[in-house]
């Protein structure tokens, strides 16, 4: 079925939002979305989120012929499938344009940049050889499909192990995964695709564009890299024209996201290692725990109330001391229990400063009335003067 | 500015909401619908094991010797003098692809539309030429069905001079089920808007068109700014409308304006909170049914 176009009210929001610095979800120019990488039970299993968008990389292997142009190699196949769980547009089946872009710009990056050791594959020369299979499944489409993608590949690659193979003279044994522990794939380096969306005629630009923002865009680009600055891929669609400083610049944008990538991916792989070795519990049920109360729950969001007036209504107290927690860093207010104290009054008198007598005379020591008049009138000064600055700011 | 914040266990459950007559024959996707076999089965019904069971979920709707489950929730179905609105496409050859949230885009050909100098025109190469002046994509247009096609597909037509490109207002998405078919589907509000209930579930609002004298086939759309106070009463309309859809009644003229008399004691935005909107459909289904007994 195909997708609701946008209404031209929105498209004319969302680019002139663009124009003036601001997306629609309040990211800045060059954020990404949360990333969240887990690994399944089975090895090779990867599932990444990048905001709403999920990808599942799966790599598997067999034995079989090599090619005949290359006797010493084995063989890497990249499959993307895109079904309609993904996005109600995406026809299952039948591959449509975008599906063939994403096959093919995937199996740019992981076999023309040769950072699998293809010459390790191979068992036989000119017989034997392991194919290795990444199938990659879209669960949800909300944007940028492209760059999760990569990195699930390339987790799931990096976490993959492949049964041990010995050869004996003529005999060779592929050791079954009870014999002897599994190998893993020689990965020579990750390298990753980032896209960056183009706006009227390449002035504006975007890293890891929503949903939305894809469907306004005008153009896009490609550039896939690795941590070791190594340009891997390469590649610009739509109708625009770009400039040579500004493809230089975005390349060095994607270094620094690429490094920041390979650090989580191998920050993954080394918990799910140490999970493994410990025999502690893990896969993917370990993300889903369902006998809290908090399961279910939506991700926190912070709440920018730095330009709100200061006003005497409790519900602008509540977020304040929402945003309070969140810097202080102690465990978030669930969402249930904030409508509990609606009734009660609030008075904040700056943000993050949490008042804990509420003024008045100290009822602990027997203070002459003189003193306790100059810090009644110290507090007051000190109340005017934070709820000026708390206007203010 | 206060920031609302309320409890999702508050909220208003849904079998609080619906005061109708209990239907009945209310069947889920795999319920058995009957066990004989001397049933024919229509749209949204499958035979498994001997029986008949439903797809959708709906209402059962029998036929004679056929069977039938009508969907609740679904993609706009046309029939033959619908007045439906849609957003233009795309353009092919001689005619607009437009989408009017049904299961396959409509279709609106060249030969259906009234172009400017007289009806009885024959359309040239020219014409062809110049589609794109007359509609381009992402506008939006109320058209009637003409014609259903074999495969579903909906063949429209703007042939009165009350069809044709609309211009300044508000659209609505609801549920095409909530949209009955009626005698007109164009409503001109005495408080200074009208509205168009498309059978799609598309409605659209917008400011009383001040002079009817306008003849000039629907194509020209008046741009001239439009005052605030009629500014408000399109977005009180559009939240009423979202209220009553929320609360799955029945759209239709009288009950839009009843919801608006009964919600101009809240501020428009206050409309979007659910507790007032559930207390303002309350409001008007009292009426209707004080009205109806």
């Amino acid at each position: 079925m195909r997708e609701t176009p946008l209404s031209n009210c929105e498209r004319e929001f969302i680019l002139k939002n663009i124009s003036q610095q601001r997306r629609l979800d309040g990211r800045n120019a060059y954020d990404y979305r949360d990333l969240r990488i887990a690994f399944g039970v089975s090895l090779g299993c990867c599932h990444v989120e990048l905001g709403k968008t999920r990808v599942l990389a799966q790599v598997s292997c067999e034995v079989g012929e090599p090619k005949q142009t290359r006797p010493h190699d084995g063989v890497l196949y990249v499959n993307v499938e895109l079904s309609p769980m993904a996005c109600p547009s995406f026809e299952q089946g039948r591959q449509s344009e975008e599906g063939i872009e994403l096959s093919r710009l995937m199996e740019r990056c992981l076999k023309e940049s040769r950072c699998l050791d293809m010459e390790s594959l191979c068992i036989v020369s000119g017989e034997k050889a392991w194919h290795v299979r990444v199938d990659i499944h879209v669960l949800n489409h909300e944007g940028n499909i492209l760059d999760c993608a990569s990195i699930a590949a390339i987790s799931a690659l990096a976490h993959f192990r492949r049964p041990d193979v010995s050869v004996n003279g003529e005999e060779i044994t592929i050791h079954t995964l009870e014999e002897r522990n599994p190998v893993p794939l020689s990965l020579h380096h990750m390298p990753l695709l980032v896209s960056f969306t183009f706006f009227s005629q390449g002035k504006y630009m975007l890293v890891d564009p929503s949903s939305k923002e894809e469907k306004v865009m005008e153009g896009k680009m490609v550039v896939g890299m690795n941590k070791h600055r190594e340009l891997c891929t390469l590649q610009v669609t739509g109708q625009m024209l770009l400039l040579k400083d500004q493809v230089l610049r975005c390349s060095s944008i994607a270094l620094t996201k690429v490094t920041k990538i390979t650090e989580l991916i191998h920050q993954a792989l080394d918990n799910d290692k140490q999970a493994r070795s410990k025999g502690e519990k893990h896969g993917f049920a370990v993300l889903v725990s369902g006998d809290k109360v908090t399961a279910n729950r939506l991700p926190k969001i912070e709440v920018n109330v730095e330009k709100f007036e200061d006003s005497d209504e409790m519900d602008e107290g509540q977020s304040c001391s929402d945003d309070a927690d969140a810097q202080n860093g102690i465990e978030e207010l669930e969402m249930q229990t904030e409508a509990a104290p609606r009734e009660s009054a609030v008075e904040i008198l700056t943000k993050g400063v949490g008042v804990i007598g509420e003024g008045g005379a100290s009822t602990w020591l027997d203070i002459p009335q003189e003193n306790t008049k100059q810090q009644a009138a110290k507090k007051r000064r000190y109340k005017s003067v934070a709820m000026e600055e708390g206007i203010g700011s | 500015m206060s920031v609302d914040i309320r409890l999702a266990s508050s909220r208003p459950a849904g079998a609080d909401l619906y005061h109708g007559d209990n239907p009945g024959n209310i069947v889920t996707p795999g319920d058995i619908i009957t066990a004989d076999t001397g049933f024919m089965r229509g749209h949204g019904t499958y035979m498994e094991d001997d029986c008949l069971h439903a797809s959708v979920a709906g209402t059962v709707e029998r036929v004679n010797k056929l069977i039938s489950v009508k969907p609740l929730k679904t993609r706009y179905n046309g029939e033959i003098g619908d007045v439906v609105i849609g957003r233009i496409r795309e353009l092919a050859q001689k005619r607009w692809k437009v989408e009017t949230h049904s299961r396959m885009d409509s279709v609106l050909m060249l030969s259906s539309v009234n172009l400017p100098g007289g009806e009885l025109r024959r359309r040239s190469e020219e014409d062809e030429k110049m589609m794109r002046h007359y509609l381009k994509e992402g506008d939006l247009i109320s058209a009637e069905v003409q014609n259903v096609m074999s495969d579903g597909c909906l063949s429209l037509h703007t042939r009165s001079l009350k069809y044709g490109k609309l211009g300044q207002g508000c659209l609505v998405c609801v549920s095409p089920s909530l949209v009955l078919r009626r005698k007109t589907h164009f409503h001109n509000l005495p408080i200074g808007a009208s509205i168009i209930l498309g059978n799609n579930g598309y409605i659209w609002i917008s400011p009383t068109a001040q002079d009817k004298s306008e003849e000039s086939g629907g194509y020209e759309t008046n741009l001239q700014p439009v005052p605030k106070s009629d500014r408000e009463v399109i977005a009180r309309l559009r939240n009423c409308v979202l209220a009553l859809a929320d609360c799955k009644m029945l759209l239709f003229d009288t009950c839009i304006l009843y919801a608006y008399e009964a919600s101009l004691k809240y501020a428009v935005k206050d409309l979007l909170k659910p507790e007032v909107a559930v207390e303002v459909v309350d409001l008007v289904r009292q009426r209707l049914e004080l009205e109806g007994s």
